[in-house]
């Protein structure tokens, strides 16, 4: 009996830990803050902390859902230029090899106002 | 687990079927001189390579959907070299079927032509997947 519980403890321990170690990956953009209004003649600043997690290889930026760029690096900040006026969503998604975003995902939304 | 596995077999099934539909017309070129059985059999090869790769090809989406309900997102220069894939793997099936029911009628010299232009669209497609690779 103590041999079952010890070999039922011992499977339980191997089959959690690809859960423990799976670890999933994460965007945080400090900014631009949600909401933030800018001026046509403003160079937007986008500041990211990216972790990419098991799965994901590199990322995606996109601006109104069209990608304009790959993220090559983690951490740091990308120039977007100058936005038309008008609302614009901001989105940087993590993606696999196959460049499908597999979910860790963080979008904020800006407004340019002449 | 599975999810790479699934994504390394259909690129497996991918890569050797660029290798053929490049590999073989620049090989068909070159003996395309001779009237040789042998090109019956590369024509089949290089149709069926096409099939798979258009296939394979799908198969990276398929395995995306099945995992993520959503397909690779692929824009741009990215977007235009995955058409221009699409395009040779057709116009290969095409050339390729065109080959294998009519080139018995065919000079040497259309002959010749036809095994050119498939070896122009297999490396047309291979510099594509550059490009999709590295603009995605």
């Amino acid at each position: 009996m103590r041999k079952f519980h010890a070999l039922a403890a011992s499977l339980a321990f191997t089959c959690s830990i690809p859960l423990a170690l799976a670890a999933e990956g994460t965007v945080a953009i400090s900014s631009p803050t949600e909401g933030a209004k800018f001026s046509p003649k403003t160079d937007i600043e986008l500041v990211y902390d990216i972790s990419l997690g098991d799965k994901g290889d590199h990322t995606h930026l996109y601006i109104d859902e069209k990608e304009i760029l790959t993220l090559r690096n983690l951490k740091g900040s990308q120039s977007l230029g100058t936005l038309a006026a008008g609302k614009h969503e901001i989105c940087v998604k993590v993606v696999n090899k196959a460049h499908t975003p597999i979910g860790p995902q963080k979008c904020v939304n800006v407004s340019v106002e002449a | 687990m599975f999810e790479n596995l699934n994504y390394a077999l259909v690129q497996l099934v991918h890569n050797f079927g660029a290798a053929a539909v490049v590999g073989f017309p620049v090989l068909g070129w070159y003996i395309s001189g001779q009237a040789s059985p042998v090109l019956r059999k590369f024509a089949w090869i290089v149709g069926l390579s096409w099939a798979v790769q258009a296939m394979s090809g799908a198969g990276f989406g398929v395995v995306s959907y099945y995992y993520y309900q959503v397909f690779p997102d692929l824009h741009g220069v990215a977007f235009t070299a995955l058409l221009i894939k699409i395009l040779c793997a057709a116009g290969g099936v095409y050339i390729a079927a065109k080959y294998l029911r009519q080139s018995a009628a065919w000079t040497p010299k259309q002959r010749r032509n036809a095994w050119r232009l498939l070896s122009l669209l297999g490396v047309t497609a291979l510099a594509a997947a550059a490009f999709l690779r590295w603009y995605a």
